[in-house]
């Protein structure tokens, strides 16, 4: 027996699913609180009135607790200090928060340039009055990556002046882009006394109803974290990842498929390859902060089944925005729901209202049957071309994504039989113009209403861990935890760097909470160190993975 | 918004042996500095993802000895490199991109028009196939390369010595010093495409000031005056103070400037083994450049130990330089041939030597003397200590039809009479037909 709870917390709903042994038990919708977070979860809970919930094996949240706290701006201010090096001006790029730049260089085998100068730290404590306030602090150095020793001098330094500065340094964030770490340091430590609130809250809760099961927070990439060992920043767009997971709960296992999921205002498109979901390969963009978020490649569109449609001199516009409901659904203008109903593609609403809110769009001698018909037809069309605009957007995104290797560009993605699964309000409406301009089989998506809560239910932990080892400089580091260690293995490694990353994998899953199963190991790449015609080293590469998923099928 | 693209290209799985300066690591630490920098996140910078050329695409511009296929085993790496330059090459004439940057390896400036091998650490010529497919394909008629690696570019000058539409210029350390020795101020061109090659050969230790000096003084006034469609950038990097194969001074900075000067449509990276010390921070400052931002904070951590050619003695020198150049007038010697076609034929023996397998090849060039086209180009072949032998037919673009009907004529009696050759390659660049013909596997077409 197998028993999970997942709830997603969106912008105007909190849906909830329970789900026993691959069955849909019990479903719920509440309106979402955004100002109490944890109650609405508790009332969503509540109204799944789950009959023994000690029975409860793990519960799955996907909250917009961190994304709206970025977007709406309520997070504490942090005070950014960088080294920054040489190279780029550091204001060739937008920085949306402002930052202090201090001396000190890394390069990028991790050797120190240049030192820091503490006279600027002792500055700084002045100026900025860092000697007594419990400020907030990110410390973030240009390749600190690859080494991390200013960024620990400096906490230290501060810690030693004041231990009640909560400080984080940006080489947690392991990977390459200095401009990207510094605002995601930035960000997680804005954010994590929020959460951290949020976080006992939310256990205290769960406790108090005598529940055991662990709670775990839906990440971008579709993987889940336990509460307490996530990374806050890691939890914004769970929502599109959601989406994404549910369709794969009602998927054949390894086939690829685009996914649609079309609302009132948004549709948001997803690409499965082998039943795999597509990661963006860039960090998320969230307002106006570029981060090393990973997170699935998702496409927002600002299209849906109430967008508004206007009459223009060419006939008529699909607006970007709502204004109420569909008109045959007692709303006051006319909408792709309209169309749909007039078309008989959908069963609610009023057909009478439909074909009334339609006709206001044509010219009074032209409100006819046919031509009602050929405007209905036209709006949908228009729909299903900007859903497929966004479709191609994304397959070319997978498709001419960067090769480094001689291998990888003699071995291009092969082209997939993809089919579609259409899920959301318009879903139905929509589904058979989509699949004749695809060109692909469609599928209806059950339960579009709380799909997202079935996405997190049946969310599989992801795990990644990736090694950059440098036998010369007898340094290794990992980039999803920025773990630096010392290496002390041979110089030219084979066989013995294969197990040193097993053992390091096993370490950061288990210090996760997460168990891996069903990991993935990309091959070694290994780049001898030459120095003067003599072999000196190897930088070392590896990585293993488990790529988001989940963990098994979903019936009603 | 002129937008800058990049194809990274950097082969991390090939090198020509574990030690060789032409290996898996050579682009490792500019990746990491690129990354870090967030360069691919500036607005303006579209990274652009490679593809690989077809033997057409390359045949079009070089002849591969026997034949294609005796050399495709070998091609892979390179046929990337060339393919990613005709990608960025066609995002520029399209308009996608306003100048971009091909950060590729492997290199190809040191293969000529016939190939039998690698050398210089190149098989492909990637600028020269980009051009005449650019030539070939998008109706460019006028293209500048600039080459700016340390190392004479004489694969490209041999593949355009006859071309009046491409104007190669190289600047390069003195081949009296430094490989491949050759690049002197009298290499002018052959006889229909006269003063379309300029070499600039500068003494070793020439710095930023020097090669500003040059830049101003005598290679962007004669860009000017040929005014092309187009003005590639062969942008080796071992001018660098830090080069371990050559003895020049540039910095970072001084690439930058270059860049800045030059403003070229397309930079494909050559050479540059100075890994560590020295790509890092050209590559950054070169993309910088390109993309219209500050690259003066780009500072490499080292600082130059060789002495630096002030440009007191320098100015004299290259003003000299020029003068000499002037001075040099054609002279070629004619040999019609029983057999040849109508018309004068300009006679150009040479040898090239293979330095990565150590062997010599042997070529007797002919070229029709036109004066409405570039000319029919006639080569034979030898690579030495072996009984191989082959030709190469040319009809260049824009051929007169005179010159049309010698080419073809020439290929016909290949055919018939040819009992010393192995193979043949007709490079019809006129029509875009390419046939390569060998004795026992007879015609094919490419």
């Amino acid at each position: 027996m197998s028993n999970q709870v997942g709830i997603d917390v969106g912008g105007t709903y909190t849906d909830a699913v329970f789900i026993q042994d691959g069955h849909i038990q019990n479903t719920a919708k509440v309106p979402t609180r955004s100002e109490n977070i944890v109650e609405t979860l508790m009332e969503a809970f509540e109204t799944l009135s789950i009959v023994e919930e000690s029975s409860i094996d793990q519960i799955v949240v996907s909250t917009t607790l961190v994304t709206n706290a970025i977007l709406q701006d309520r997070i504490p201010p942090v005070e950014l200090l960088l080294f920054s090096g040489n190279g780029m001006r550091v204001d060739a790029l937008p920085w949306p928060v402002g930052y202090r730049e201090l001396s000190g260089e890394i390069d990028f085998r991790g050797r120190e340039i240049a030192p820091p100068d503490q006279r600027e730290w002792e500055k700084l404590l002045q100026t900025i009055g860092l000697r007594e306030n419990p400020a907030h602090v990110a410390i973030v150095g240009k390749f600190s990556h690859r080494n991390n020793l200013h960024e620990e001098q400096l906490a230290n330094y501060l810690r030693q002046n004041n231990s009640s500065l909560r400080l984080a340094l940006g080489h947690e964030w392991g990977q390459a882009n200095f401009y990207r770490r510094s605002l995601t340091t930035y960000l997680n430590l804005g954010v994590s006394e929020l959460y951290q609130q949020f976080a006992l809250d939310l256990q205290a809760a769960v406790t108090a109803r005598k529940i055991e099961a662990p709670i775990f927070i839906l990440k971008a990439d579709g993987g889940s974290l336990p509460l307490a060992k996530i990374r806050p920043i890691d939890s914004i767009y769970s929502g599109p990842a959601a989406s994404v997971l549910a369709a794969l709960t009602q998927n054949e296992p390894a086939v690829s498929s685009i996914i649609v999921d079309i609302g009132g205002t948004t549709t948001d498109i997803g690409l499965v390859l082998s039943g795999v979901p597509l990661l963006s390969s860039k960090g998320a963009q969230i307002g106006p902060f570029s981060t090393l978020v990973r997170s699935l490649a998702v496409r927002s569109i600002p299209v849906g089944g109430d967008s508004v449609i206007h009459a223009t001199d060419q006939g008529f516009s699909l607006e970007s925005y709502r204004l109420g409901p569909a008109y045959c659904l007692g709303g006051n203008v006319p909408t792709p729901t309209d169309a749909m109903r007039y078309l008989g593609l959908i069963d609610y609403g009023n057909e009478q209202l439909a074909a009334e809110g339609l006709a206001s769009v044509l010219p009074q001698e032209q409100r006819t049957p046919k031509f009602l018909n050929e405007l209905a037809t036209a709006v949908l069309d228009t729909v299903v071309d900007r859903i497929v605009e966004a479709v191609d957007s994304l397959k070319r995104e997978w498709e001419e994504e960067p090769a480094y290797k001689v291998w990888e560009v003699l071995h291009p993605h092969e082209s997939q039989a993809f089919h579609t699964l259409v899920s959301g309000g318009g879903a139905r409406g929509i589904s058979m113009a989509l699949g004749k301009r695809l060109g692909t089989p469609v599928q209806l998506g059950y339960l579009s209403e709380i799909s997202n809560a079935l996405g997190a239910a049946m969310a599989r932990a992801t795990f990644d861990c990736t090694l950059h080892l440098d036998t010369y400089m007898k340094q290794y580091s990992v980039e999803e935890t920025g773990e630096q260690g010392k290496w002390t293995g041979s110089l030219r490694p084979y066989l013995e760097v294969e197990g040193f990353l097993d053992a390091l994998a096993q370490q950061q899953a288990a210090r996760s909470g997460i168990k891996i199963q069903d990991v993935e190991k990309e091959p070694f790449d290994f780049f001898p160190i030459v120095q003067g015609y003599k072999t000196v080293g190897q930088i070392v590469r590896g990585a293993v993975h488990q790529r988001p998923g989940v963990i098994g099928r979903v019936s009603v | 918004m002129k937008r800058t693209g990049i194809l990274f290209f950097p082969a991390f799985d090939w090198s020509l042996g574990d030690s060789h300066p032409e290996r898996e690591e050579r682009l490792l630490y500019t990746q990491e500095q690129l990354f870090e920098e967030g360069v691919l996140d500036l607005p303006q910078i579209k990274q652009f993802s490679p593809r690989v050329a077809s033997l057409h695409e390359v045949l079009r511009a070089q002849a591969l000895l026997p034949t294609p296929w005796s050399q495709t085993d070998s091609l892979d790496a390179h046929l990337i490199a060339a393919g990613s330059a005709i990608l960025l090459g066609e995002a520029r004439v399209r308009g996608e991109i306003g100048n971009g940057f091909v950060l590729a390896r492997p290199p190809g400036h040191h293969s000529g028009a016939t190939v039998w091998g690698n050398r210089g650490f190149c098989t492909l010529n990637n600028e020269a196939i980009l051009v005449n497919h650019l030539r070939a394909q998008l109706g460019i008629k006028k293209i500048a390369i600039v080459d700016t690696d340390v190392h004479h570019g004489d694969g490209t000058q041999d593949i355009f010595y006859h071309d009046p539409n491409v104007l190669f210029i190289s600047l390069h350390q003195d081949g009296r010093t430094l490989y491949p020795g050759t690049g002197f101020v009298n290499e002018k061109g052959g006889p229909n495409a006269w003063d379309q090659t300029l070499n600039i050969p500068l003494p070793p230790g020439t710095g930023d000031e020097g090669y500003q000096y040059v830049l101003e003084e005598w290679v962007l006034p004669r860009l000017r005056a040929f005014a092309p469609d187009l003005i590639i950038n062969s942008a080796g990097q071992d001018n660098h103070f830090t080069d371990p194969l050559a003895s020049m001074n540039l910095s970072a900075g001084g690439y930058g400037r270059i860049t800045e000067l030059l403003q070229p449509d397309l930079a494909v990276l050559e050479g540059g083994y100075s890994i560590e010390g020295a790509l890092p921070y050209v590559n950054l400052a070169i993309l910088l450049a390109l993309a219209g931002e500050d690259y003066h904070h780009v500072r490499e951590p080292q600082k130059p130990e060789r002495p630096v050619l002030s440009l007191a003695p320098l100015k004299p020198y290259i003003q000299g330089l020029k003068q000499q150049h002037q001075t040099i007038k054609p002279n070629f010697t004619i040999q019609n041939k029983a057999y040849f076609p109508r018309g004068n034929w300009i006679y150009i023996p040479h040898s090239v030597y293979y330095d990565t397998e150590g062997f010599q090849e042997s070529r007797h060039d002919y070229i029709r003397q036109c004066d409405h086209c570039a000319g029919t180009v006639y080569i034979e072949s030898q690579r030495l200590s072996s009984l191989q032998k082959s030709s190469l037919v040319r009809i260049p673009f824009q051929a007169c039809s005179e010159c049309e009907q010698a080419g073809y004529d020439l290929w016909d009696h290949l055919l018939r009479h040819s009992e010393d050759m192995t193979s043949g390659l007709l490079q019809n660049q006129l029509h875009d037909k390419f046939f390569v013909w060998q004795r026992k596997e007879g015609l094919t077409q490419f």
